[in-house]
């Protein structure tokens, strides 16, 4: 590698540091276009995608200008929000002018206007008060101060003061922001992606935004007391609450002022009713749009990002006027034969299957804003780290190693105690993820796990498997698609055809099988089909039953089976069979078997 | 055709050098080290040689890449023979260092010769199936650019598929990729890994697992089948399968199951070379489909 690329390298790495340890920062701001309290991590993950798919063994001799295009082309496939995708569209003109490598002050400007031009245009509505404002500004501060050095970095580094006096300005161009007391959070994330390039970190303190929970409970107390008062309801002590509020700490601009007002109000003693009653209703004015900024109609549900892939060059704008048609915040990035595009709508389904009109679609995911919408709001709102998880409830050690190694982001062994749904909200909350697949071993837990799920904060999918080994079967077969969609297929938990075995613990007849206290007996597709005296026999007979051109049958030992070596046993009944045996852990059956 | 085209590639073709119908074309041999030995494919060192040393002496294997030196005294033999060179390169994400020789030599020749390398995205059966459409295509044309652009679907619509017992073979050779996700598990499994032609990317990715060869076959017989309906594509226009020949009962399960599945123009029976085999490792076979 050479210095340069070992250069660009860190500089990218130090911007994906500093992006994540202030994404919480830029999630609390993200109040345009929709509340839903993610920018900071779309951009986190936007810029730290684009560095780990850059492959490790890239030729000794890549010059800078095409380890730059590498970083873009895997931004663009990597992009997450409105906000990654402009960033990527931003990075995606500046290295298509880099390309020729020449770094001179000069062509980094081209470059930036390019980038420029680029982000502006894939943008549908583009709207100033935003990330596309500061990257504006950048390139007008650039051109004016370019001859003043002669290194472009340090060029750049000299627009950041600019860019923090436009980042405070954007209130001014994009009135939900006013309304909400916030500037812009994608670009507020994006001047931090340029301060990260900054060798030394401490070149400003980002402030300590105030939670959107807390902020809004303030307003919502000032507004009562407010309410109560023009009402002419008995005083409580709300009043003195509010008059001892350290204004000085409330970082959101619009509630300072609020809360500000409000304490003048209360300390204004006149006697002229008249003038008192205007200002408490304009300042009860004030409260309802603070609170209405951050609860607004959600028009369009999902947010939905799809990568497409074609052999032939996609035309873009056929591309774009397919696709408008089904929601708004329409953001296209891309060239050639891949796009990514970005939309808000309430029809994810219609936009995948428009979508892949145009090619193979590579990547595809889809966020239910409200959900997260509300999830910002709460008092105990998650600050989600990643994309997707999946997450396996199951009994037995054993299974809980297998479920891991095969991928599982997490599992829960809940052992004999089916999880309550208290339990499965923290579980699922504790995963901090966006979307969680979620699949566990036993129909039963179903019912508490759907409710856990709508409880929770992020967005879960349920898988409604019924045992052990279908949540196996999830997992093997095509790994490819778990990682690249939230959606599963109901038909990928049924692949393995297997029984159990278990031991009766009274006399019973069940589905016409008669069952004696102390036989073993085998459950399949969840009836009782065979009954006997000796666990081998009982077994042996099941697979003589079920048997057709499976050539490998696996046995799951469960928690109670003592010193038994079952594969053994079989192995000589069946010498044609590969048999092998893994400790379950289950408690609730002695074996799972399964026939492939 | 009037132009005399000569076409270079290497050892890692997936089929034998005797199954490439073509009279003007060239090879070089990968080297292969083990320990400070060199070995290059012959009849003694051959895949089974080394896959037999894999199972009896653990030992351990890699390659290294084509010689800059090699590849430009063959073009310097040829040049004054033919009009034109195609070189038909393994995919420049797996390796880098022997795409960028190719482009080092196109360029020394730049002035006496075209060369169009050809970044095939594709190692093993799919650097062959590339080749023998190509070999196709230059009977129709001899048109640089139309060459070039037809190479370029034609890799774009080129996929592979490995079914690779122990992935640690191509672990420790260091192009394991994104199938790094199917290492680890606690059951004994069999990984089916892929090269996708229309993945700018390039690497290895993981395309699933199963227990059984019948289950990884119909994995990848049904993620043809799914790819053919994303292309759009009635046929396979050619196919090559080949892998360790000790494990012949699974490879010729795949063969079966994918004549019966899906309409095939060509299918090609093809060997592994000794450098093949440092990736596939003992019982490693794989299959690549070309939709164009």
């Amino acid at each position: 590698m050479t210095n340069e690329i070992a250069e660009i390298k860190n500089a990218f790495d130090n911007i994906s540091k500093y992006l994540w340890r202030h994404k919480e920062y830029v999630n609390r701001l993200n109040v345009f276009p929709v509340p839903d309290g993610d920018t900071g991590l779309n951009l986190a993950l936007t810029v730290q995608g684009a560095l780990s798919n850059i492959p490790g063994n890239l030729p000794d001799n890549i010059l800078a200008g095409e380890y730059l295009k590498l970083i873009s082309d895997n931004m663009l496939l990597n992009s997450r929000g409105c906000s990654g995708v402009i960033l990527s569209l931003f990075f995606e003109g500046i290295t298509e002018v880099l390309e020729n490598n020449d770094f001179s002050r000069e062509n980094i400007l081209k470059a930036i206007e390019k980038g420029c031009i680029t982000a502006y245009h894939g943008t549908d509505n583009p709207r100033e008060g935003t990330m596309l404002t500061l990257m504006s500004e950048l390139k007008k501060k650039y051109s004016e101060i370019m001859t003043t050095k002669e290194n472009p970095l340090e060029l750049i580094i000299d627009c950041i003061p600019h860019l923090r006096e436009i980042l405070e300005k954007t209130p001014d161009m994009l009135p939900v922001l006013k309304q909400a007391g916030v500037v812009d959070s994608g670009g507020a994330g994006f001047l931090i992606l340029l301060e990260g390039l900054e060798r030394e970190f401490n070149s400003r303190k980002i402030p300590e935004a105030l939670s959107l929970f807390a902020a809004l409970k303030i307003n919502s107390v000032v507004k009562n007391l407010l309410v109560k008062r023009s009402l002419r309801k008995k005083r409580s002590d709300t009043g003195t609450l509010v008059q001892n509020l350290g204004v000085g700490n409330i970082t959101n601009a619009r509630l300072h002022n609020i809360v500000h007002n409000v304490q003048q109000y209360l300390k204004n003693r006149t006697h002229n009713h008249n003038n008192k009653y205007q200002a408490r209703e304009a300042l009860i004015k004030d409260t309802k749009e603070f609170e209405s900024s951050w609860n607004p109609d959600i028009r369009y549900r999902y947010c939905t990002e799809l990568t497409v892939s074609s052999d032939k060059n996609i035309d873009s704008q056929v591309l774009r006027e397919q696709i408008i048609k089904h929601g708004d915040s329409l953001v296209i990035s891309g060239r050639g034969n891949t796009y990514k595009i970005h939309i808000h709508t309430n029809k994810p389904d219609s936009v995948i299957k428009d979508i892949s009109l145009f090619g193979n679609i590579i990547f595809r995911k889809v966020d239910d804003m409200k959900k997260q919408h509300r999830n910002f709001i709460s008092y105990d709102s998650i600050e989600y780290e990643k994309e997707q998880s999946i997450f396996c409830i199951v009994s037995g050690e054993g299974f809980k190693k297998i479920l891991q190694s095969l991928g599982a982001d997490y599992v829960y062994d809940y052992g004999k105690r089916k999880p309550s749904v208290k339990k499965l909200v923290d579980l699922l909350n504790s995963l901090k993820s966006k979307n969680i697949i979620a699949a566990p071993d036993d129909g039963d837990i179903l019912m508490s796990l759907k409710y856990a799920a709508s409880l929770c904060k992020a967005n879960v999918f349920i898988v409604e498997s019924k045992n052990a080994i279908s949540l196996i079967s999830l997992l093997m077969g095509k790994t490819n698609e778990i990682n690249k969609t939230n959606f599963l297929f109901s038909d990928r938990i049924n692949n393995i055809k297997h029984f159990i075995v278990s031991k009766a613990a009274k006399k019973s007849s069940v589905d016409g099988v008669a069952v004696k206290n102390g036989d073993f007996f085998v459950i399949y597709n969840g009836k009782i089909i065979l009954s006997g005296k000796t666990l081998k026999d009982v077994a042996a007979e099941a697979i003589n039953k079920l048997l057709n051109d499976e050539s490998i049958i696996t046995i799951y030992k469960g928690l109670h089976v003592k010193g038994n070596n079952l594969a053994a046993g079989l192995k000589n009944k069946f010498p044609g069979l590969e048999f092998e045996e893994y400790y379950g852990g289950q408690t609730q059956y002695l074996y799972y078997l399964t026939l492939e | 055709m009037d132009k005399r085209i000569l076409i270079i590639s290497a050892d890692n073709l997936g089929i034998g050098i005797d199954q490439v119908p073509y009279q003007h074309f060239e090879y070089l041999k990968y080297p292969v080290l083990i320990g400070e030995e060199e070995y290059r494919e012959s009849e003694t060192y051959s895949a089974k040689w080394l896959l037999e040393r894999f199972i009896k002496e653990k030992i351990a294997a890699k390659s290294s890449s084509l010689s800059r030196a090699e590849m430009t005294n063959l073009i310097e033999k040829n040049v004054n023979n033919y009009d034109l060179i195609i070189q038909v390169v393994m995919g420049s994400n797996m390796s880098a260092a022997t795409f960028n020789i190719a482009e080092e030599v196109k360029e020394k020749f730049r002035e006496r010769i075209p060369v169009i390398n050809i970044d095939s995205r594709q190692v093993t059966g799919g650097i062959g199936a590339v080749l023998l459409r190509l070999i196709d295509i230059i009977k129709t044309t001899d048109d640089v650019e139309g060459i070039k652009k037809q190479a370029e679907e034609l890799v774009v619509n080129t996929f592979s598929y490995y079914v690779t017992p122990d992935l640690n073979y191509l672990y420790r050779g260091g192009r394991i990729g994104k199938a790094k996700a199917l290492l680890g598990s606690v059951l004994r499994m069999l990984p089916v890994i892929g090269l996708m032609g229309d993945d700018p990317e390039g690497v290895v990715v993981p395309v699933g697992q199963g227990r059984t060869y019948k289950q990884v076959n119909s994995l990848i017989i049904n993620s043809i089948r799914e790819k053919m309906n994303e292309k759009k594509a009635d046929k396979i226009t050619i196919s090559i399968i080949s892998g360790d020949e000790s494990n012949s009962e699974a490879i010729n399960g795949l063969r079966q199951e994918l004549v019966s599945s899906v309409p095939v123009e060509k299918l090609v029976t093809g060997k592994l070379h000794l450098v093949e085999a440092i990736y596939m490792g003992p019982g490693g076979y794989g299959i690549t489909v070309c939709m164009k």
